[in-house]
């Protein structure tokens, strides 16, 4: 059986996800030894190329799947410490991670979730098809936890965290992705039927949607991976020295910070800007 | 030995808690294993069986008036014609096969009541809104909506005793052991709470399992940001025509206690009895 990472990567103006792709990849391949395949379009490969990342890119990914960009109006408010600004998200084609995937077993991961320890190794042997991120913790605390953080609506299912997924090439995995799909394809319908704001596509709620379905629609203890360590976007990467972390974590009324230092921890960092602030720093820890 | 559900229902003004109770008992026949499904109903007025369509799925009925819809249940254990008994609240649906449970009390119990109940997304219950007096006054958080015992029980006896000791005088004993929250009733709830304290007999009958499993639907303990007065304003509640019931986006498992006694109306009475014809 074969084993591996896939991370997708489609650049914005406002974001360079290409950079953070190749240390989400580096990392990853570096702490859980095994290959890296990336989900890519033709454009973000010629911003590599521009940005000198592409030689680095080409020894990191065991292979660049070129897909057409996914078209999408989903903008977001995303923080960056203090600063706020609207980006575009392009991020819808998760679901097509079963067909491109190169791998039986597939563990697929966004490019801002960073991989310290070989934690997951655990699961790739576990006997089921489809594992899900089952929650985000909070680095500083549960109190800066939203709602819908926990669920997809107020009356509505548990909202599962697809920042880290892991999957087999199995019939059963593949009517998963297929109804990711189709709750995608159908994203307001299944907004009225669950009971979720549509305004915006989230990933994170189609796979919870879908999971929940197949599930039969009960919370099974199964199909989990442990939770997401979180440091929110309000947060702030400090610094990056050898294997340690340092964020400025914003208390939950944002009128301060207090440090918080992370080592040998997979760790998933919203503030997307103040990664690239650190890619050099962080593309050394490759 | 004999085994079966008691269910005890009176005269009230605005609740036909006969007709709830043949919903129950519908469900209990469509779902529990042969040997499992018996239900016995006491009544203050058998005359009103004649107006249900299939009374049959009452195995014992019991008339008697001697006391009111709640009071009357602190009587079971003098009342049930089954060796082995569970006590429920009828304001309930079966969903499953649980003669497993049944089982399990039948060979390891003499007298055990819930204390756990989940909301109707499989969460445990932690909050208290309703439930006060057994946090403030430290009791065990019993629910006697699910009460089972044997009826050559001594403990049994002792313990149901002295919970109508307490239903009868509720002043003199919330004033001597529920001072620091005093209950506007005490219900047949914080009767068995109480007698289970006073007795020290909560760890021989509320001990942790994983069943009963039942869903509680009083609305303010469903883990909702907000506060709700009643919990079909928020989620629907479907009974398809297999019996399957859902709330919300949920598929029900559990024993759910609806709470709403309005969610059984004639169509899913229809339901259930068409099910139950069919078996």
């Amino acid at each position: 059986m074969t084993t591996g990472i896939l991370v997708y990567a489609h650049n914005s103006r406002s974001l360079d996800y290409a950079l953070m792709s190749l240390i989400a990849a580096g990392l990853a391949k570096k702490n859980l030894n095994v290959p890296v395949s990336l989900v890519t379009d033709p454009s973000t490969v010629e911003w590599m190329r521009e940005s000198n990342i592409l030689e680095k890119a080409t020894s990191v990914f065991e292979n660049l799947i070129i897909v057409e960009r996914p078209i999408t109006d989903n903008q977001r408010k995303l923080c960056d410490g203090k600063n706020e600004s609207m980006v575009p998200f392009v991020n819808s084609n998760r679901a097509s991670a079963y067909d491109l995937t190169p791998y039986n077993r597939t563990l697929l991961i966004d490019s801002d979730y960073f991989i310290f320890s070989n934690r997951l190794s655990e699961y790739w042997n576990i006997d089921d098809d489809v594992l899900i991120g089952q929650s985000i913790n909070d680095i500083y605390s549960g109190d800066r936890l939203g709602y819908n953080d926990r669920y997809i609506s107020e009356v509505g299912i548990n909202l599962y965290w697809a920042t880290t997924v892991m999957f087999s090439k199995t019939p059963r995995a593949k009517t998963f992705f297929d109804t990711v799909n189709f709750v995608k394809e159908n994203y307001k319908h299944y907004a009225d039927i669950f009971r979720f704001d549509n305004r915006q596509y989230r990933n994170d709620i189609a796979f919870s949607v879908a999971k929940h379905i197949l599930d039969g629609f009960i919370n099974l203890d199964s199909g989990r991976l442990p939770p997401v360590l979180t440091t929110l976007d309000k947060d702030i990467l400090a610094s990056v020295e050898d294997n340690k972390l340092t964020f400025l974590i914003s208390t939950p009324l944002g009128e301060k910070y207090i440090p918080a230092s992370i080592t040998d921890t997979d760790i998933h960092i919203m503030n997307k800007q103040s990664i690239i602030r650190h890619g050099s720093q962080l593309l050394e820890m490759i | 030995m004999s085994f079966g559900y008691l269910l005890v229902v009176s005269e009230h003004e605005s609740v036909d808690y006969l007709k709830l109770a043949y919903g129950l008992s519908l469900s209990i026949k469509n779902t529990q294993r042969e040997g499992y499904d018996k239900v016995a109903l006491v009544i203050d007025n058998k005359e009103k069986l004649l107006g249900l369509t299939s009374s049959w799925v009452f195995d014992h009925v019991i008339e008697w008036n001697q006391e009111t819809f709640w009071d009357g249940r602190s009587w079971m254990d003098q009342l049930t014609p089954f060796d082995n008994t569970v006590c429920l609240d009828v304001d309930m649906l079966f969903t499953e096969d649980y003669s497993h449970w049944a089982e399990y009390f039948i060979e390891n119990s003499e007298l055990y009541i819930a204390n756990k109940t989940y909301t109707y997304r499989g969460e445990v219950i932690t909050g208290d809104y309703y439930r006060r007096t057994f946090t403030k006054n430290n009791l065990p958080n019993l629910y006697s909506l699910y009460t089972f015992f044997k009826k050559d029980s001594k403990l049994a006896e002792e313990f149901f005793e002295l919970g109508r000791q307490i239903i009868k005088n509720p002043i003199e004993f919330s004033n001597l052991f529920l001072s620091e929250h005093k209950p506007k009733v005490v219900g047949t709830d914080e009767a068995f709470a109480l007698a289970a304290k006073l007795l020290d007999i909560t760890d021989v009958i509320a001990y942790p399992l994983e069943f009963p499993r039942i869903v509680h639907m009083k609305p303010m303990v469903q883990n909702w940001p907000w506060p709700a007065d009643t919990w079909s304003d928020h989620v629907g509640f479907y009974l398809n025509r297999y019996g399957k019931l859902k709330i919300g986006n949920y598929q029900q498992n559990g024993i759910v206690h609806y709470v709403e006694k309005n969610k059984i109306d004639d169509e899913m009475i229809n339901i259930l009895e068409e099910i139950a014809w069919k078996k």
